[in-house]
């Protein structure tokens, strides 16, 4: 056990304890999982010779290898994938703060217009003059989306 | 038939107002002018009392987005809004902050209703006087369109734009944020049969549209923007 391995075990403990006390009683099973992942790494970690002799099986040199390539291959398809949710996302915020902004939308009041429409019962956001009934579709054939 | 104004507004105050009164002014020259104003989720919100009323040839429609999406949002929420009627016959898109002259619109709407599809706004051509820096990015964000587009435009990212009815029907917007210019020349590209020209107009670069309006390091949103459209496309 090098002094590096003795930082990377407490590091590893720390998050562990950490996450143990944030996540106790809410979510338990990812904690499990947290904690079996995290067993693992520290048996690598205290003992980096079988991470070693594990490489040498299927052909890599360095234990160390053994565990980038496929945490370097997950992370390139996750950002990838993140990004794309994050795009579906926006997207349907802006479909849906857009339909919200199409309804309210109206016309700029002339200054003489009585105050008192919502006391008469009139609703509040009055129609476009010439606005179709499609309301906030914006999908239709006029749109030519 | 009367213009629409498509006009994003975003944490834009009293330029706005100003903006709308200089249109206002002009609208009669136009033929008459719906502006559609989309506040953008501006803190605070624009308020309906405050804009110029309307008048025999001159109207404003207010929308707001409860959030703020971006200019490339609130100029789609105001198309579909200026789609929903029938009495336009030209579309202009326009910046709230006064950067654009109303009489520039104006010259941009003949180009149109004298047959052009879409007329676009040259800067280079008319009497800005355009900060050094922002000329050379201009002129980079030029040749990359062209290699993306193969459309030769001489001014990049010049948000005063008139198109047809035609035109704006087959040009929606997708990208919420500043990469909308780039992917209204891509869709003009695209389209087949529309006609373009460009037409001289002068931006008015005052100390205070400078400091709010884009930063040059947006660039690197725009390009992000792109390449996200790029690869995941059209997720409809």
């Amino acid at each position: 056990m090098t002094f590096a391995s003795f930082l990377l075990l407490g590091l590893v403990a720390g998050l562990v304890l950490y996450d143990w006390l944030a996540l106790r009683g809410k979510n338990r099973r990812a904690l499990i999982f947290e904690v079996a992942v995290f067993v693992v790494g520290a048996f690598f970690i205290a003992f980096p010779a079988r991470a070693t002799a594990l490489a040498h099986l299927v052909g890599i040199g360095r234990g160390v290898d053994f565990l980038l390539y496929p945490i370097v291959i997950w992370l390139v398809r996750e950002s990838l994938l993140t990004r794309r949710r994050r795009l579906s996302d926006e997207e349907r915020l802006t479909e849906l703060a857009r339909v919200v902004a199409i309804l309210e939308a109206r016309a700029v009041p002339a200054p003489t217009e009585p105050p008192a429409l919502e006391a008469t019962g009139t609703p509040r956001v009055a129609p476009l003059p010439g606005a179709r009934s499609d309301a906030a579709g914006g999908r239709g054939p006029s749109t030519g989306d | 038939m009367t213009v629409a104004i498509l006009m994003p507004a975003y944490d834009e105050a009293h330029r706005l107002e100003r903006t709308l009164a200089q249109i206002r002014d002009a609208a009669p020259q136009m033929g008459g002018v719906t502006v559609f104003v989309v506040d953008d989720g501006s803190v605070p919100a624009v308020e309906a009392a405050r804009l110029p009323h309307e008048t025999s040839s001159f109207r404003v429609v207010l929308a707001r987005h409860p959030v703020n999406l971006g200019q490339g949002a609130a100029l789609e929420t105001a198309r579909r809004l200026a789609l929903r009627t029938d009495e336009h016959d030209a579309f202009v898109t326009m910046d709230a902050d006064g950067q654009h002259a109303a009489e520039d619109a104006l010259s941009l709407v003949r180009a149109v209703r004298a047959g052009a599809d879409v007329a676009l706004g040259d800067r280079f051509l008319g009497h800005s006087s355009v900060p050094p820096l922002r000329r050379l990015l201009l002129r980079a964000a030029r040749l990359f369109e062209h290699a993306l587009t193969g459309l030769r435009l001489a001014d990049a990212h010049n948000g005063l734009r008139a198109f047809s009815r035609d035109a704006i029907a087959r040009i929606p917007i997708r990208q919420n944020r500043m990469a909308h210019a780039t992917e209204i020349k891509q869709r003009l590209a695209s389209a087949r049969g529309l006609s373009f020209v460009e037409v001289p107009v002068t931006l008015r670069y005052s100390a205070e549209t400078t400091a709010k309006g884009q930063r040059s390091t947006g660039a690197v949103v725009i390009l992000r923007d792109l390449l996200g459209r790029y690869l995941f496309g059209e997720t409809e």
